[in-house]
């Protein structure tokens, strides 16, 4: 069975990109593909014009964690780590010896200043998902993959999450690529692509 | 201390919370207890055990010779081989005070004498061994010469005064000897009394007593120089009823400890499948934050060092105050308490609880460093794809057995019974849920729950199969232990009938026979009297009996000391013929009967002549059958039995034996006074060790059989609760489907009792069958059916899982509910 066809999709450095279809449409997939998760069964994925289908797995599994991050709908933090231990992780792994500052730096950039000795279960929804934005960002990726972002919030707390990511999106020059089915949260990406039958179509259908 | 050290950290204490992770601890804390405590208490019985052997022989290696013993050999041997030493002769001899008279088995001796045991006097002395000039005797020389303590005896030329009544005294002797009144004297007096002239009928033996290797060395040492009037005893095979019992023991308590432990493994097993099952989001966002799989791994594995280092001290102080427990326990049994075990044993079981988690813990681990990220962005089943994730787990599974064989130390036994287990385990978990399923179908027409029962069960198919497996198992291991420890017991004690012989009578002279027969008969004391003479066995066929036989063949008893012969026209009662036939009383011709399993491992055949040296006397005599003899049924028992016109003409005495009733003692004084010359032999003493020996047995195994039943129930109630888990997100679904709280509860009631019948039922039939096994192939009893199997297996099963599910199980409102649901 072929989930694609024929497809075809090219994404600027820079650019912010949203991915909106129905559920079962195969969004993650195109995601778990596009980040180098998984092996396509046919064609290729090059990411700063290195084929990602002709690594192997280890290869791939340096690459992404040079290069990607993910933002998820759960939030995915490790409850038992403060909101600065859950940012500093991904630098710890990486060895990085500014992990404290740059953690520390993020957690103020999207507003939780105050709140860094917090756990997870000490926040709201709403500050969970800033952490794992600061998390996403804190490792300065080149790609940044968010599934359903607001997915898990009520509206007011989506649409700060929203504006917070697209203006750390321009700051840093990252590109996005956001994973949804919320059109209006589609429609603020610079280009959008909805997924229909297992075909990519510019613009929100 | 890093972050991902803290991490780990930080996991390791959260993880405290969850019930896989407290169910992993606890059981681990189980294993390493009762590894540590097996190991203390087993090295602590098995010495204690063997010192009580070492003590009936008063060392650990005994070499016994008919002549003195030659003082530079022992100079050469103690050289190379580090040992304790004693000396000790012991001869028959008469002690007499006034006109009294009496024959007692002297022993000279000085300390360190005995080695092991020690001697036991009335009233009890401040030295453990008689000072020069004393003499200590037992209570039937001080009955008979009528002798008070502080009295004087004369020993030959020496008066010695007797000080303490002897109660028990370890290196009795071999043979007879071991039987007559005794007495000991300080080796200093020996020289004075004189009564121990060179060609004295005696025994001169050298006890050693130390470690086990020196001991083998030495053992190598002397079995290399045994000349043919020594003979060497060790712990093994002096007392081979005892020796059987030891034996026996050991390997009881070591496959109660498989099955505990093999318990402890299965709750840790599934205890870390789901923990890592519910691990795998986090590790495929650990991976998805740039760890590696390496890393993640490391996070784990210190996870597991966390657990191990805190289950280690508390495992070692749990195995040590239960070790410190049960052997002040059973210090109240043994009569000189149990040994210290080993210093490296308190951390045997540390060390396998740490093979056990890192054996059981490497494939899940190493399996959730191989999760894929897009878990977290679909739900996906983890699929071991290589073959490498397939075969690790059960590498690791044969590497834990193999641990746990090689530290049972039995490992044929435990190996069978593993394989037993696991095939018996699986097969049940099928055939119990095939039996469920079919049973809910059964129950879907009558019941209005009926219906939703079958869901449940097809449903819970893998979990019942799982838990089922499981209980069967350890219903049917409680039962096999707690039935073949009655009956064991039971069988013991079958062996010895009640009119067991307690009394023996040797030294009869002929001239003695006819009056003492109708002593005994006058008052109706049911006895046979058997003639004895000594001699050693010389040829066969013409050819020295030793030619062709293999150096183990010439370890044999009858060859290595001279024998009991016998002479009779009359086949033993008590003996039976298992080839040939009895020669008719008139036959002139020199004709032996000859008992069976000397006649297999000589490899003796009907019609071989066999040359006997009877003190110098030669007698050549024709096997006409042989006889099966029961060493243990304390009655007079020979290897070589003559026909009469053969061995009649040599100079005999008789021996007998006959039952009395305990308070037999005017009785006993009568005979002994109108038969001073004759030596009683009083064997409660030696039943009584044997009873003591059969309680020591159940006990321990019972004290293992509860530590077994400790973490079988620990295995139940894990699994149990992890399966509520399940039941409740269940009934909140079927509660927000409109079913009430009782409904959901009747639904789960009626599952784990219909699941506990069936386990119950399925319990008893493989008790059954694996008993009867048992039975016929390793304890050579009939197999017999135990139809309270039957009615108490199921009823227990029944109402422990009801019991659990009703204590660990919460009632549902309908919000929990839905909180339940959303969690999900």
């Amino acid at each position: 069975m072929h989930l694609f066809s024929n497809l075809q999709l090219k994404i600027q450095a820079g650019d912010s990109l949203a991915i909106i279809g129905r559920s079962g449409a195969g969004k993650s997939t195109l995601l778990s593909l596009l980040a180098g998760l998984d092996q396509p069964t046919s064609g290729r994925i090059l990411l700063n014009g290195q084929d990602l289908t002709s690594l192997d797995d280890t290869t791939r599994a340096e690459l992404r964690s040079r290069h990607l991050s993910f933002i998820f709908q759960s939030f995915h933090l490790l409850p038992e780590l403060t909101a600065l231990d859950n940012v500093r992780l991904p630098l710890e792994i990486r060895g990085d010896a500014q992990a404290d500052q740059l953690a520390r730096l993020w957690l103020k950039n999207v507003g939780l200043a105050s709140r860094m000795q917090h756990l997870p279960s000490q926040l709201s929804g709403g500050e969970q998902q800033r952490v794992a934005i600061a998390r996403a960002f804190v490792t300065s990726p080149a790609l940044l993959f968010a599934d359903e972002p607001t997915g898990n919030l009520d509206e007011n707390t989506g649409r700060e999450i929203t504006d917070q990511l697209f203006r750390l999106n321009q700051e840093t020059g990252t590109t996005l690529v956001l994973i949804t089915h919320d059109k209006e949260l589609a429609q603020r990406c610079q280009r959008c692509l909805t997924l229909h039958q297992g075909q990519l179509l510019e613009g929100v259908i | 201390m890093t972050l991902l050290t803290r991490l780990s950290w930080q996991q390791f204490r959260r993880q405290l919370r969850t019930t896989e992770w407290r169910a992993l601890l606890l059981a681990t804390w189980i294993a390493i207890t009762l590894t540590t405590l097996l190991a203390l208490l087993g090295d602590r019985l098995e010495r204690g055990l063997l010192r009580e052997s070492a003590a009936l022989l008063g060392a650990d290696l005994v070499l016994s010779s008919q002549r003195p013993l030659d003082p530079q050999r022992l100079t050469a041997l103690l050289e190379s081989t580090p040992v304790e030493f004693a000396e000790v002769v012991q001869f028959p001899t008469m002690l007499s005070k006034d006109e009294e008279m009496m024959l007692a088995s002297l022993r000279a001796a000085q300390p360190p004498y005995p080695l092991r045991g020690q001697l036991q006097t009335q009233p009890q002395l401040g030295h453990s061994f008689p000072q020069p000039g004393e003499l200590w005797v037992e209570r039937r020389i001080l009955e008979q010469l009528g002798l008070n303590l502080g009295d004087l005896v004369d020993v030959g030329y020496q008066s010695l005064k007797v000080t303490a009544e002897l109660v028990q005294s370890p290196d009795r002797g071999s043979g007879f000897r071991s039987f007559s009144p005794q007495a000991i004297m300080h080796a200093e007096d020996l020289a004075a009394s004189g009564v121990l002239a060179p060609g004295s009928r005696a025994e001169f033996r050298w006890l050693f007593a130390g470690d086990a290797e020196p001991i083998r060395e030495l053992t190598q040492a002397l079995q290399a120089s045994l000349l043919e009037s020594e003979r060497l005893f060790s712990l093994t095979d002096d007392q081979p009823m005892t020796g059987n019992a030891l034996g026996s023991a050991l390997n009881y308590l070591k496959l109660a400890a498989l099955i505990a432990l093999l318990l402890s493994a299965l709750t840790i097993y599934l205890s870390l499948k789901r923990f890592s099952q519910e691990q795998h989001s986090r590790c495929a966002l650990l991976l998805s934050l740039g760890m590696t799989p390496r890393q993640l791994s490391q996070v784990y594995a210190y996870q597991f060092v966390y657990a191990w280092i805190g289950l280690s001290c508390l495992g070692l102080l749990s195995g040590a105050l239960l070790d410190l427990w049960i052997s002040q326990w059973l210090n109240q049994l043994l009569p000189q308490g149990l040994p210290q075990p080993s210093t490296w044993l308190y951390f045997s079981g540390s060390a396998l609880g740490a093979v056990m988690l890192f054996l059981l813990g490497l494939p899940p681990t190493l399996q959730l460093a191989g999760v894929s990220v897009t878990r977290l962005f679909r739900e996906e089943e983890l699929v071991n794809s290589n073959w490498l994730g397939r075969l690790l787990p059960l590498l690791c599974l044969g590497l834990l057995a193999l641990t746990l064989l090689a530290f049972l130390r039995t490992p044929v036994l435990s190996l069978g019974l593993l394989l037993i287990l696991l095939v018996v385990g699986s097969v049940f978990g099928w055939v119990a849920q095939l039996l469920l399923l079919a049973a809910s179908r059964v129950l879907s027409q009558p019941l209005r729950l009926g219906r939703l029962l079958r869901m449940r069960m097809r449903q819970q198919r893998a979990w019942h199969r799982l838990q089922a497996g499981v209980v069967v198992l350890l219903l049917t291991l409680l039962s096999v232990i707690w039935i073949s420890r009655n009956d064991l017991l039971e069988d013991w004690q079958n062996q010895i009938p009640a009119d067991t012989p307690n009394y023996f009578l040797v030294n009869i002279q002929p001239f003695q026979t006819q009056p003492l027969s109708d002593f005994l008969t006058d008052r109706s004391i049911h006895s046979q009297l058997y003639p004895m003479v000594r001699g050693r066995l010389l040829e066969r066929n013409g050819e020295p009996i030793r030619e062709g036989l293999s150096a183990e063949q010439q370890e044999h008893n009858t060859l290595n000391r001279e024998l009991n012969l016998s002479w009779s026209d009359q086949l033993p009662a008590h003996n039976q013929l298992v080839s040939g036939d009895w020669w008719p009383a008139a036959s002139q011709e020199a004709e032996i009967s000859i008992e069976q399993e000397m006649a297999q491992v000589l490899e003796l055949n009907l019609g071989d002549q066999l040359l006997f040296d009877l003190g110098g006397v030669l007698v050549e005599a024709r096997i006409r059958n042989i006889r099966q003899v029961d060493w243990g049924s304390f009655q007079p028992n020979f290897y070589v039995i003559f026909n009469a016109q053969a061995l009649q003409t040599q100079p005999a005495t008789f021996i007998t034996s006959f039952r009395l009733s305990t308070d037999a003692t005017p009785l006993l004084r009568e005979l002994l006074s109108e038969f001073p010359a004759l030596t009683l032999i009083d064997i409660d003493q030696l039943l009584q060790q044997i009873n003591l020996w059969l309680g020591r047995l159940a006990d321990s195994s019972a004290l293992i059989l509860l530590l077994s039943l400790v973490s079988g129930a620990l295995l139940l109630i894990v699994t149990l609760k992890q399966a509520l888990e399940q039941r409740r997100y269940e009934g909140a679904l079927l509660q927000t489907l409109g079913a009430s709280a009782t409904d959901t509860q009747r639904l789960d009631l009626l599952e784990f009792v219909l699941l506990g019948l069936i386990c119950g039922a399925l319990a008893a039939f493989t008790a059954e069958l694996t008993l009867s096994l048992i039975y016929v192939y390793l304890l050579k009893i009939p197999a017999s059916w135990h139809p309270g199997l039957w009615l108490t297996l199921p009823l227990l099963s029944a109402s422990f899982f009801s019991l659990c599910g009703f204590l660990l199980r919460r009632s549902l409102s309908l919000m929990e509910c839905f909180k339940i649901l959303r969690r999900h």
